[in-house]
């Protein structure tokens, strides 16, 4: 199958024309649940997608729901996937993890101090 | 739910999903579903017990109109949350409807044009009134009336498939429940009526245009609209469906046709997308255009009139959330004073009619979000 490159792609208007509302006080967490709704969609489609996998392989006679039920990790995968957990969790957290290690001092410095700094250099 | 899960049925005019575009059609249904089911109970019980009492501790007396529920009610975390993600639904149902045609849209503009049954007449130099302009309707990026290219049907295709979605499938497989009922209750209340020649003003993809023509074999069946990819689409779906149609480019407040051409007219939830204006020209042209004895039937979600001021504040949510600017008008207009003042002289009709679709999956209920969930339609007209 070939797709089109991005540049030959036609786009859509993706905003209604028409000013969008805002629900709460702050207006940063209509778009946090917008984007969570939005992720929630992406998690439900990768699920279907996997329950599409597993029906497949039952029909084509290759293997079923039950088999995965019953599969057992040995020692190795279940480091493998721990290892993978706590990757993903680094990367997902990295805004608060990189506040913690402000906080215990490697960069605790002023920024604006810095920028002071850095600004006055030459005098 | 107990009944089936029951998909749109799929005709040649729609795209081809693949597999994830179709599952993030489906997610946004589930999602619409959700917010019906778990979370617009709620706002009934916010109101009872955090809104309404700040509103009577302030005024002494409890609220008595829409402004006066949304002066607490838009401050309630629930009634935020709800909107916000209601909002988000019909975003993400329009992104989801989008992508598949966004892709194929040259394929589609090409199959539309090949089309045996009834017939397609387009007008380029018809106006597109501002108020289809001023805001896309109900969020539509592009509203009814953008091309992107030549013969396109973009905005019909997407439209098509995300009535079913913003319906939750409760207008049946061909989301065809408006003109179903009103074929049935047409049928059963006047069985001696026969129609030769049917008007549908506003028809979009010609949803609820099918059921008269399936219903009245017999009959001639015009549908009209203001816009071009609504009308291409329309038709290229009447081919596929096996109905003839025959779609022309008009707007309903001045059409081409002739003084009493028709013996029904009808049109469904378009009143509420037209203008304080426009609605009493389109009131006219129906007089204009029916024969003597012909019925004018507008079938619409009922007017606010003697509706709880709550249920008025949620029912009128579209209005402001989901652009639809005239919506709480039309749903306050003297409906009686509007057919007089157009020349009909008889009784005028304000009914509700059962919906044809199984009672059992509705949720019967008007609310934000979910107007096709009543179980029943209203119906405004009057015979000539």
């Amino acid at each position: 199958m070939t797709e089109p490159s991005p540049d030959d792609q036609l786009e859509l208007q993706r905003k209604a024309k028409g000013k969008r509302p805002f629900y709460f006080s702050n207006p940063d967490v209509d778009k946090l649940l917008s984007m969570i709704m939005a992720l929630t969609g992406e998690l439900a489609i990768a699920r279907d997608r996997i329950d599409t996998l597993e029906r497949v392989a039952e029909t084509k006679g290759l293997f079923s729901s039950d088999d995965i039920e019953n599969f057992e990790l040995d020692a190795n995968a279940l480091q493998a996937r721990a290892d993978r957990h706590r990757q993903l969790l680094r990367e997902v957290n990295r805004i608060i993890v990189g506040e913690l290690e402000d906080l215990e001092g490697a960069n605790e410095e002023d920024y604006t101090a810095v920028v002071e700094q850095v600004e006055q250099d030459d005098t | 739910m107990s009944a089936p899960y029951a998909e749109q049925k799929i005709h040649n005019a729609l795209p081809k999903t693949n597999h994830d575009e179709l599952s993030r059609q489906h997610f946004v249904r589930s999602f619409k579903e959700h917010i019906v089911e778990s979370l617009h109970p709620g706002l009934k019980l916010a109101y009872e017990k955090r809104a309404k009492p700040q509103y009577v501790a302030k005024h002494q007396r409890e609220p008595g109109t829409i402004q006066e529920v949304g002066e607490v009610m838009k401050q309630d975390q629930h009634y935020q949350a709800w909107s916000s993600l209601l909002r988000t639904s019909q975003e993400m149902m329009w992104s989801s409807t989008q992508i598949p045609v966004e892709r194929a849209i040259a394929d589609l503009a090409a199959n539309a044009t090949d089309n045996t049954l009834g017939s397609l007449t387009l007008d380029p130099q018809l106006d597109i009134p501002s108020y289809h302009t001023a805001v896309d309707i109900h969020c539509q990026p592009g509203g009814y009336h953008t091309e992107y290219i030549e013969g396109d049907v973009a905005q019909g295709a997407i439209y098509d498939r995300a009535v079913y979605l913003y319906a939750m499938g409760q207008m049946g497989s061909n989301n065809a429940d408006m003109g179903d009922s009103t074929v049935a209750w047409l049928k059963q209340t006047h069985p001696e009526f026969s129609p030769s020649r049917i008007l549908d003003m506003g028809c979009a993809v010609g949803h609820s245009t099918l059921p008269y023509a399936t219903g009245y074999p017999a009959a001639e069946v015009h549908a009209i609209d203001v816009a071009a990819p609504m009308l291409r689409h329309a038709h290229a779906r009447a081919s596929a469906m096996n109905s003839a149609v025959h779609f022309s480019q008009q707007n309903a407040e001045r059409t081409q046709f002739e003084d009493e051409s028709f013996d029904l007219v009808v049109s469904h939830i378009l009143l509420h997308e037209t203008s304080s204006a426009a609605i009493k020209n389109v009131i006219s042209e129906c007089y204009r255009v029916l024969k003597p004895g012909g019925w004018m039937l507008h079938v619409e979600t009922p007017p606010y009139g003697d509706m709880e001021p709550f249920d008025q504040f949620l029912f009128d949510w579209d209005s402001e959330n989901n652009n639809e600017p005239f919506w709480r008008k039309s749903h306050q207009l003297d409906l009686d004073a509007l057919a007089r003042n157009a020349g009909f002289t008889n009784e005028v009709l304000q009914t509700m009619v059962p919906s044809s679709f199984q009672e059992t999956q509705r949720t019967n209920t008007f609310q934000g979000g979910d107007f096709g969930g009543g179980g029943v339609w209203f119906v405004y007209g009057c015979q000539k």
